[in-house]
């Protein structure tokens, strides 16, 4: 009574890529405000005025373990159970799992890995967290062997790897590429293994062009899991606005991102205003109230929104890594540790994260293709400067991972690049500061009472403000 | 022409031992003219001559007649009756059973009683009406479904309800959706389609020793309906009953602040998006204050307070049943025949039912010792617009009740704009124009039901008989339910067609043997045969998207789905019974069943999938064995134990089964996606449960019935119950299925019933019942984990689940932080801090009570019930919303002068600070995170019913075709003499299975009263 994994992969990539009830409150009302990205003066969106609540809070891991990691622990006991964990597919399985845990730990710090999924494989009915430090050395050595156990040649899953098709040497790069996220993760923590790893990442070969991209293609129709959760959420809901801070660095810069970034809301004939001169960032902090005192107008309508002619759309492809961030990672490490060609290559590998950053736009859709004659303009304006290369590089990574706002949550709080600025509105539950994690589930406290206790006098208190291992002062 | 003059009767009335009777009724007959006898037996009577015929009558007694022509002076001696101490009742498995030979307590309740106030849903007749009976209608409108609770919740699996048979065969009562934590409907449930014009009785059997030869199916209690058959009738005769009910919102029950408008900050809104974003908040400015606002149309009205929204927003619902029914019967052959149409328009615009009926009974003595009965129900149920109810998506109760008090819902008319979408009233996309919700949205049910049986009996002698009987319940229903194009919420809007096929066959072969063993000794056995299989399919198209916007069609959307369901579940029994009676005043009665579950059976399975349910029951009427004092006219002692129990209910909890799920073709193949289906961890060590249950009990009647009183004490408690315990959702399931659950009930139930006055113009009798039921948890798993049903039992910050050491469903939720010397923690704004999650309350009440008095005057009838709950608590979802919003009363405080708080602060200091006025909400709004600030008691004491009848006297028809007539005013739920909510009524509740004690936004209660007919030819 086993299902074959050519149904079960695409699935629980799918289930990877969430749906809009995480997408909703985890990515978007919680990562994309707090990061500043995008602003909101509606109450329920929590992250934006720093509250805590409870079922957006808890929402990621409500929605990824009994959906997500179920399935990929499914998958690789039964490919340990019929003898193929030599098979590229468990390398496959492997890399998947190690992307869909990197999130979750990333999100809630110490949490549930080495006996989560496993309930009906183990009877283990209340899992253990595992401290993240623990996590992070597993899912390294994980994504080293998965990455050693491929080479090139193709998965007999062929289509039904809908983010390759089938193509193992795209997954060895991609495989490398999170090893270099998690390597960068931990460099305030631990920098030697931070460049040990990022070392064995970049030996190992990561992506190299724009076709190496991990990424999800998403349709609109059928069931919320094929559609891309953030278009769903942005068709039930039109609230959010593009935040003023994120406008500003694009405007500073003269982005050519910008009319692709945002726009204006539709007028009611359809009419979408993308024309980078009108667009307006909405300040975060701001309520109905308080709105109106501001100089910057009353009236929603004329403040940008996400654009909708590329990045609303349920259909629109889900990133979640881009050869973008690798350049620039690369670029950083070269910058640290000499590392991906040493100092000298640091500057190429920007231009080239800055050129991917861009160019990868047209895969949302052709209108949405920046020029290399504007590329190029932006490369003039904004030059390489090694005086101050970790902001300049990390700013760019933020500037390029929009809608991806778990990463980008993640790089703000390893980097401390761009600075925000917090807002301190009445009643916020961190004192004014940007949360350092999410909360975990209130019913773990009761269903699983003894592990979260024991998480608890390990980690810290169970708050928004509490530091998690990697995020070290 | 001495006949036509008056005389005057007198005379004693005498027992067969010579001693005086008082209180018999001494009548001139076909009159309204007569007396009763003295203390002493004498009794004296002006009759209109010495045609007439006297008619003396009491309770206990064999009515006499005697002609007056026998002279002035009369004197009775009357037999004492046997009768009534006989009553013959339905116990299980149909069988027709004296009273007096029960050692368990049974009630039956006569279709007069059902019908007299007639329910949509004829269950929630019997409220208030039968100690160890708790019943509630859930708060979803007439088409919602009942909670019916008999000797206490005794599964955590959420399965407290008892087997409903009809006629011999058990229906389905398969709840076809409801509403959750996340809002929906309540699509009804399966007896709510029994129609109260054919019920001839209903016998509740309460305890496990009454429905033990159910078997797996009895752990619930079970209720044993007997529509009417024309069996009794005299040639042709034909009833004609009608009855028109109003219901209107019980409005004194809203009290919500006046004084305040909409706004937020202690400021009115001055444009139109401020209007829009304040949406339900009543944190304005004092009404009046300033002269004007704007409100969410953008137009600026006076800022006053408008008047009752609620009054404005529900209309007058009506309700019309009308019944013709057909009866004859002759030596061989007995046949009725009715037909019903229910019509009811709902309080709520553009809302209502229509339910016809048609039922067919029919007995025939085929040959010499074959006889045939059949019976036949087609039900047609069409429901317009189910209500909403629960969260805010879609309810339109939300939106009334909520609505600041300067805005006029008036003004949200007609609901829509003119290009088709959703005429906004907030912000908040969630909160919904209750106009468009009534108008645009769509949530139309039909079903359409036929339940048949057939029961061929063959007596081989006299003692000796082989019956079968063999049934069906099958119905389809199809609900369509719309969210418009335009909604706000869901802009381009969706819409699902669902199908349910379900079918229920049942069938059982009986053989029986009574025997007469010696002159004291008698017996009767029986051993059969139960076989029952439920096919369940349910099929669900769902569209998202509408093409065309006002096209509502499943055909015209962008995005399709559908869903196909199959449940097929069969059980299998075997069965005894053996009864001894020993003089006619000692019972004892033996049964047992093994039962075979198809859902626990699994290839290689080692636990069982079978278990056996036995009982016994004994009946002692001691008042025949011995000589008694003359006041105690029968006494019975009656004891029973009784294993009962279930399995697993529903199919597939034995493997981790997988589906396919879905199509992808975003790369281009397609790629079809499938994997794990369980949410639940399966578990393939699955075995029946089982319910042990011990009654003992008294029947005592005194002076010849005049007062009389059932008591009786139980305790019972489940063992091995299967229950979906909540696992941590890290697990990658959030419940796992496992025999674990333990819970138990102790109960006393009682029942005094008299007759204070009971003269033959007068009557006046009294019946009253009362109920405790202790509750406990006792056993949840392993590591004394509570288990919350999750969704379907949320309110806010709150649930109602199971803890051990408390009765089931406890009100769990956060609370206040407070130090050891009980002082509120605040936060540094003066908000109170938000505590663990605790026990708050009690949702399920350990008292009920209810008193019915009937008065009989000459040819007028009047009776009334009361009936009361005590000892539950109710968490009120409206009150958390209210305190959010600043609608309730207590948001009252402070709005002008600001609110001061005392208590300590974090750090365990002594703290207090005065909230200025425009930051007040930071203080109420937290009171809507604090579940305990929101719990209610739930004590109550309503005026359930009412009714007046007068029947027109047998004089003035005797020269008519008319046999008899009778017209009443009825009324129903008309007040509340006792009640401790706010804003809501204490037995709210969003759905019948595990929202115990948890409201949210039901749809109001209502008060009903009208007039009923009924005629008989």
């Amino acid at each position: 009574n086993e299902l074959d994994l050519q149904y079960k992969f695409p699935k629980a990539i799918l289930y990877t890529s969430g749906q809009r009830y995480e997408s909703w409150r985890g990515n978007l009302i919680y990562c994309s405000t707090m990061i500043q990205h995008l602003a909101n003066t509606q109450g329920y969106w929590s992250g934006d005025k720093y509250f805590y609540n409870a079922a957006y809070s808890s929402a990621y891991w409500d929605a990824q373990y009994p959906q997500t990691i179920k399935s990929i622990e499914d998958m690789k006991f039964q490919l340990e159970a019929e003898e193929l964990t030599a098979s590229p597919e468990y390398a496959m399985v492997r890399i998947l799992r190690v992307f869909a845990y990197s999130r979750i730990t990333d999100l809630y710090g110490d949490v549930p890995y080495s006996e989560a999924g496993r309930a009906f494989i183990e009877g283990l009915t209340r899992p253990v967290y595992d401290k993240q430090e623990d996590i992070y050395a597993d899912m390294l050595r994980e994504l080293e062997e998965a990455t050693t156990a491929l080479s090139s040649g193709t998965s007999s899953l062929g289509a039904a790897d809908i983010i390759y098709n089938g193509d193992l040497s795209k997954w060895k790069k991609w495989g490398n590429s999170l090893m270099l996220r998690l390597a960068l993760r931990m460099v305030k923590v631990d920098p030697a293994a931070a460049q040990e790893w990022a070392g064995k990442a970049i030996s190992g070969g990561v992506m190299e062009s724009n076709d190496d991209i991990a990424y999800i293609t998403h349709q609109t129709g059928g069931n919320g899991i094929i559609r891309n959760g953030n278009g769903e959420v942005f068709t039930a809901d039109r609230s959010a606005r593009i935040s003023k801070t994120f406008l500003d660095m694009l405007e500073e810069r003269d982005d050519p991102r910008i009319r692709v970034y945002a726009a204006l809301p539709p007028t009611e004939s359809g009419f979408v205003d993308d024309d980078p001169a009108s667009q307006k960032g909405l300040p975060n902090g701001l309520d109905g109230t308080t709105i109106q005192s501001y100089s910057g107008g009353d009236d929603l309508s004329t403040y940008s929104e996400p654009n909708s002619k590329y990045l609303m759309s349920e259909g629109a492809p889900m990133f979640w890594q881009t050869y973008a961030e690798v350049e620039f990672m690369l670029a950083e490490a070269a910058v640290r540790w000499g590392l991906a060609g040493g100092t000298a290559a640091a500057a190429t590998h920007y231009a080239d994260g800055v050129t991917a950053a861009m160019k990868y736009l047209e895969m949302y859709a052709p209108g949405a293709a920046i020029s290399d004659a504007a590329i190029a303009d932006y490369l003039v304006a904004n030059p390489f400067n090694a005086a101050n290369a970790l902001e300049q590089i990390n700013t760019q990574y933020y500037l390029a991972i929009f809608l991806n706002e778990y990463e980008a949550y993640a790089n703000w709080r390893r980097t401390g690049i761009p600075a925000l600025t917090p807002v301190n509105y009445d009643g916020n539950a961190t004192g004014g500061t940007i949360p350092r994690r999410l909360v975990y589930p209130t019913n773990e406290a009761v269903l699983n009472a003894e592990n979260y206790n024991a998480v608890i006098s390990d980690q810290g208190p169970d708050l928004l403000t509490t530091r998690m291992w990697w995020d070290a002062e | 022409f001495s006949g036509i003059l008056a005389q005057t009767v007198t005379g004693t009335v005498t027992d067969s031992s010579g001693n005086p009777v008082p209180g018999v009724n001494v009548i001139e007959k076909g009159t309204s003219n007569g007396t009763s006898t003295d203390f002493d037996g004498n009794y004296s009577i002006d009759v209109s001559g010495s045609n007439a015929i006297l008619e003396y009558s009491a309770l206990g007694f064999v009515t006499v007649e005697r002609s007056a022509s026998s002279g002035s002076v009369i004197n009775v001696s009357m037999e004492e009756s046997t009768e009534e101490l006989n009553a013959v009742v339905v116990t299980a498995l149909g069988i027709k059973k004296e009273q007096k030979a029960l050692g368990y307590s049974l009630t039956e309740v006569s279709g007069e009683a059902v019908a007299e106030v007639p329910q949509v849903n004829a269950i929630n007749a019997l409220q208030g009406k039968i100690a160890g009976v708790n019943i509630t209608g859930a708060a979803t409108g007439p088409a919602g479904t009942s909670k019916v609770v008999i000797r206490g919740v005794s599964s955590l699996s959420g399965t407290s309800q008892p087997l409903y048979i009809v006629d011999g065969i058990p229906i389905n009562n398969q709840n076809l959706g409801s509403a959750s934590r996340w809002g929906g409907s309540d699509y009804g449930d399966g007896i709510s389609g029994i129609n109260p014009d054919d019920i001839e009785s209903i016998s509740v059997l309460k305890g496990g020793a009454a429905a033990a030869l159910y078997g797996s199916r009895a752990s619930a209690g079970v209720i044993v309906i007997t529509t009417k058959s024309g069996k009794g009738q005299k040639g042709l005769g034909v009833d004609i009953s009608s009855s028109y009910q109003l219901e209107t919102v019980m409005t004194d029950l809203y009290e919500f602040q006046t004084e305040y408008g909409q706004g937020l900050n202690g400021v009115a809104p001055t444009t139109q998006q401020e209007a829009l974003d304040a949406g339900m908040q009543s944190w304005g400015a004092r009404l009046g204050s300033v002269a004007s606002a704007v409100q969410f149309d953008g137009v600026s009205r006076p800022y006053s307070y408008t008047g009752d929204n609620i009054d404005k927003y529900y209309e007058t619902g009506t309700t019309a049943i009308n019944t013709v029914a057909i009866s004859q019967a002759g030596e061989n052959y007995n046949l009725r025949f009715s037909a019903t149409d229910l019509s009811n328009d709902d309080i709520t615009p553009n809302a209502g039912l229509n339910r016809k009926s048609f039922s067919l009974n029919a007995g025939a003595v085929l040959a010499d010792k074959l006889t045939l009965n059949v019976s036949g129900k087609y039900i047609i149920e069409e429901v317009n617009n189910r209500p909403r109810t629960s969260d805010s998506p879609g309810n339109g109760n939300f939106t009334v009740a909520l609505s600041p008090p300067n805005i006029d819902v008036n003004n949200y008319k007609p609901g829509f704009n003119e290009d088709g979408t959703e005429f906004r009233i907030s912000s908040n996309v969630y909160q919904q124009n209750p106009y468009w919700t009534a108008f645009r949205f769509k949530n139309e049910s039909d079903k359409n039901r036929f339940i048949g049986s057939t029961t061929l009996k063959y007596q081989f002698t006299e003692g000796l008989y082989l019956l079968g009987r063999a049934g069906i319940d099958q119905f389809t229903a199809r609900i369509t339910s719309v969210e418009p194009f335009g909604t706000a919420y869901k802009p381009r809007g969706g819409m699902q067609e669902q199908t349910f096929n379900v079918k229920t066959v049942d069938a059982d072969v009986i053989l029986g043997y009574d025997k007469q063993i010696t002159e004291d000794i008698s017996t009767s056995t029986l051993i059969g045969a139960n076989s029952n299989y439920v096919k369940n399919e349910q099929i669900n198209l769902i569209g998202n998207d509408f093409v065309i916007p006002t096209l509502v069609n499943i055909e015209n959307v962008a995005n399709r789905n559908y869903s196909y369901n199959l449940g097929r579940v069969k059980r299998n029994g075997l069965y005894f019974s053996s009864e001894f009676s020993f003089r006619d005043y000692l019972y004892l009665t033996v049964t047992g069943r093994n039962d075979w579950f198809s859902t626990l059976s699994k290839a290689g399975k080692t636990a069982p999938n079978n278990y056996f349910y036995p009982s016994v029951n004994t009946s002692f009427v001691f008042s025949d064995a011995f000589e008694m004092p003359e006041w105690l006219t029968f006494g019975k002692l009656r004891a029973g134990y009784s294993d009962v129990g279930g399995g697993a209910n529903d199919p597939y909890q034995l493997a981790l089964t997988y589906a396919i799920t879905d199509t992808y073709t975003a790369t281009g193949p397609t790629v079809s996606l499938g994997g794990i289906n369980n949410s639940a961890l399966p578990n393939e060590n699955l075995k029946p449960f089982s319910k042990k249950e011990y009654e003992i009990g008294v029947d005592l009647r005194f002076l010849r019935s005049r007062l009389n009183l059932d008591l009786t004490y139980y305790a019972n408690k489940t063992e091995n119950d299967i229950v979906n315990i909540n696992t941590s959702t890290a697990s990658g399931y959030s419940s796992a299925s496992i025999n674990i659950g333990e819970l138990q009930n102790k109960g006393v139930e009682m029942l005094l019933s008299g007759s204070p006055v009971k003269n033959p113009n007068f009557e006046w009798n009294v019946s009253y019942n009362l109920t405790y039921n202790e509750n406990e948890v006792t056993k949840t798993d392993n590591d004394g984990n509570p288990i919350f049903p999750g969704d379907a039992a949320y309110g806010v910050n709150s649930q109602s689940g199971y803890l051990v050491g408390y009765p089931a469903a406890t009100l769990y939720g956060t609370t206040f932080v407070r130090d050891a010397d009980g002082n509120i923690q605040y936060d540094s704004n003066g908000a109170p801090s938000i505590g663990p999650n605790a026990v708050i309350g009690q949702g399920v009440a350990p008292w009920t009570m209810g008193i019915t008095n009937t008065f009989n005057y000459k040819n007028f009838e009047f009776s009334f019930l009361i009936d009361g709950k005590f000892g539950a608590d109710i968490f009120s979802g409206t009150s958390a919303f209210a305190n959010f919003y600043g609608a309730s009363n207590n948001t009252l405080v402070g709005r002008e002068n600001g609110l001061t708080v005392s208590g300590v602060n974090a750090a365990g200091a002594d703290f207090s600070t005065t909230i200025a006025p425009e930051n007040l909400s930071l203080y109420y709004q937290r009171l809507y995170d604090i579940a305990e600030a929101n719990v209610q008691d739930a004590d109550f004491i309503k005026f359930r019913q009412v009714s007046l009848g007068y029947s027109l006297p047998s004089s003035l028809l005797e020269s008519t075709f008319i046999r008899s007539a009778r017209v009443s005013f009825i009324g129903r739920n008309l007040f509340f003499l006792m009640r401790n909510t706010e804003n809501i009524d204490p037995e709210s509740a969003y759905n019948n299975t595990f929202a115990n004690g948890i409201e949210r936004f039901g749809l109001p209660s209502t008060r009903s009263y009208g007039l009923s007919l009924d005629v008989k030819f």
